[in-house]
């Protein structure tokens, strides 16, 4: 199906289960929203909430965090920290404005290919219907610009980009 | 946003005598800490150059402890002199410091970060009827007009666990918390209003960190919003870095926060950085029932768990 608006999702993922799941997902020929970007570390508790704000200056639609279920953390308990960490840095983000359904969070096991599908398929379409994030984006253009897209070459060349 | 407080009345909150009492009280204190050697210096306030003026003063000379004064115009947490940020005065020796409920509060959250051992500490806590806030003439007294916002719906006047108590509280009226009713405002707006909000304030921010230096919990030898290599925060007052800058400082203070005020009163571009402070007090304590105390807790919400931690928005 061909689309008008091409969500970009980030996902940052521990390497121990949520990317072992997404490779599962991979290997097993399973189809989903190429939308996704992967990027990679070492556990949940490493994944600190400024990289999911740079993602949204950076361009990003929508941006998923996801580990290991609670127990299964390759170190003990990276992710009950991440756990906590990540419910108050989304009550900071909705309180500053942002529309909490562009972040997902999620358990994803590297037994579990068919949830990994699920939660990014889920998620693109989610941001799709929504359409671009533009709050952060702004704040990123307005510095290039220093001033207000008020002119009609400005808002030409903006609407280009 | 400066001065929310309705211009009632313009009649003093208390007495004179009440900061009279104060002042004599922590004077002999002092005069007593330092003479019989208990401590090497003293914290407190003197009086500023201006009339009604009050600044920070750390005397290690009891002939000095006369200098010492409590007024409504002594707003500064004095906690700060105790972090890493002022190594040298730590090293003199043990030392006693003024505090009033909410500084106390910042001494009980160095303690649990053990960035402060009790022992190495003699508080002189303050029944503190409240401070000036912005905008208030010097040498006005406190009145229901300008006290400052935090002191509306202030918990902790009446200190606890301190060495000894400066004055006694005189009866106060009730205020109404001016902070509260606008938290309550901005959670009823939609995001976008809300965004809007937040994005005209911080654009007006000049990233001179003055935030930063007189919080007693950015003690940090090095910030992450200093760091250019990998950047996490654009440093140049510019809107997406101060956008950034500001949600990082609110999440690095969160369930550390005493709740002081100082960062919002320092920032001289009237920035409401309490608002963003209180609303994530308020949603610690929602989630994990931690709330900044007098007492010294061992870990921050933000740095322990529960297996069993709410997890309704992970799928
Ligand atoms: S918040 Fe409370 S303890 Fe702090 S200055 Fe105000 S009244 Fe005093
Ligand atoms: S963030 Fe502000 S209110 Fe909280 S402890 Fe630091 S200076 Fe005080
Ligand atoms: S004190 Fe105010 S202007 Fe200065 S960096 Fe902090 S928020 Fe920005």
């Amino acid at each position: 199906m061909k689309h008008d608006f091409e969500p970009k999702i980030v996902a940052f993922v521990c390497t121990w289960c949520t990317y072992a799941g997404a490779d599962l997902a991979g290997t097993s020929r399973m189809q989903y929203p190429s939308n996704v970007r992967v990027v990679k570390f070492p556990c949940t508790g490493r994944i600190d909430p400024v990289f999911i704000l740079k993602a949204f200056q950076k361009g990003a639609d929508g941006v998923l965090v996801s580990g290991c279920h609670p127990g299964d953390c390759h170190y003990m308990a990276g992710n009950f920290h991440a756990r906590r960490r990540f419910a108050a840095f989304r009550k900071l983000l909705e309180f500053v404005g942002v529309d909490l359904s562009r972040l997902q969070f999620s358990w994803v096991s590297a037994a579990e290919g068919g949830k990994w599908v699920e939660v990014v398929t889920e998620l693109t379409e989610r941001v799709r219907a929504m359409g671009p994030m533009l709050e952060f984006k702004e704040l990123e253009i307005e510095e290039c610009w220093s001033g207000k897209i008020d002119t009609p070459e400005l808002k030409e060349a903006y609407n280009n980009i | 946003m400066t001065n929310t407080a309705q211009q009632l009345d313009t009649t003093p909150l208390v007495d004179t005598g009440y900061y009279a009492a104060v002042t004599e009280a922590i004077r002999a204190e002092a005069a007593r800490l330092l003479t019989d050697g208990t401590v090497a210096a003293v914290i407190g306030y003197q009086a500023g150059k201006r009339k009604g003026t009050a600044m920070p003063a750390i005397i290690t000379d009891p002939a000095r402890a006369n200098d010492l004064i409590f007024s409504p115009a002594c707003v500064n947490n004095l906690a700060l002199y105790l972090t890493k940020a002022k190594k040298d005065i730590r090293k003199t020796g043990k030392v006693a410091i003024v505090a009033k409920g909410c500084d106390m509060r910042a001494l009980a959250g160095l303690m649990g970060e053990s960035q402060l051992k009790r022992e190495d500490v003699h508080i002189i806590a303050v029944a503190c009827a409240g401070v000036k806030g912005s905008g208030a003439a010097t040498g006005e007294p406190l009145t229901t007009a300008n006290i400052a916002k935090k002191c509306r719906e202030c918990t902790v006047r009446e200190p606890k666990g301190a060495d000894s108590v400066a004055g006694s509280l005189p009866s106060l009226p009730e205020l109404s918390p001016v902070e509260a009713e606008e938290l309550a405002r901005l959670e009823a707006m939609t995001p976008r209003e809300r965004w809007s909000f937040w994005k005209e304030h911080f654009s007006r921010c000049v990233r001179c960190l003055a935030c930063r230096s007189i919080c007693p919990f950015c003690y940090c030898e090095q910030c992450m919003c200093d760091r250019n290599r990998p950047q996490a925060v654009e440093t140049s007052p510019r809107p997406a870095g101060n956008m950034a800058w500001h949600i990082v400082r609110a999440m690095h203070l969160s369930g550390r926060c005493a709740g002081c005020a100082e960062c919002e009163r320092a920032c001289p571009m009237d920035i409401p950085l309490n608002l963003l402070n209180r609303k994530m007090a308020k949603e610690l304590k929602e989630l994990y029932g931690h709330e900044a105390g007098l007492e010294p807790k061992e870990k921050g919400p933000l740095a322990e768990y529960r297996e069993d931690d709410d997890q309704s928005f992970i799928k």
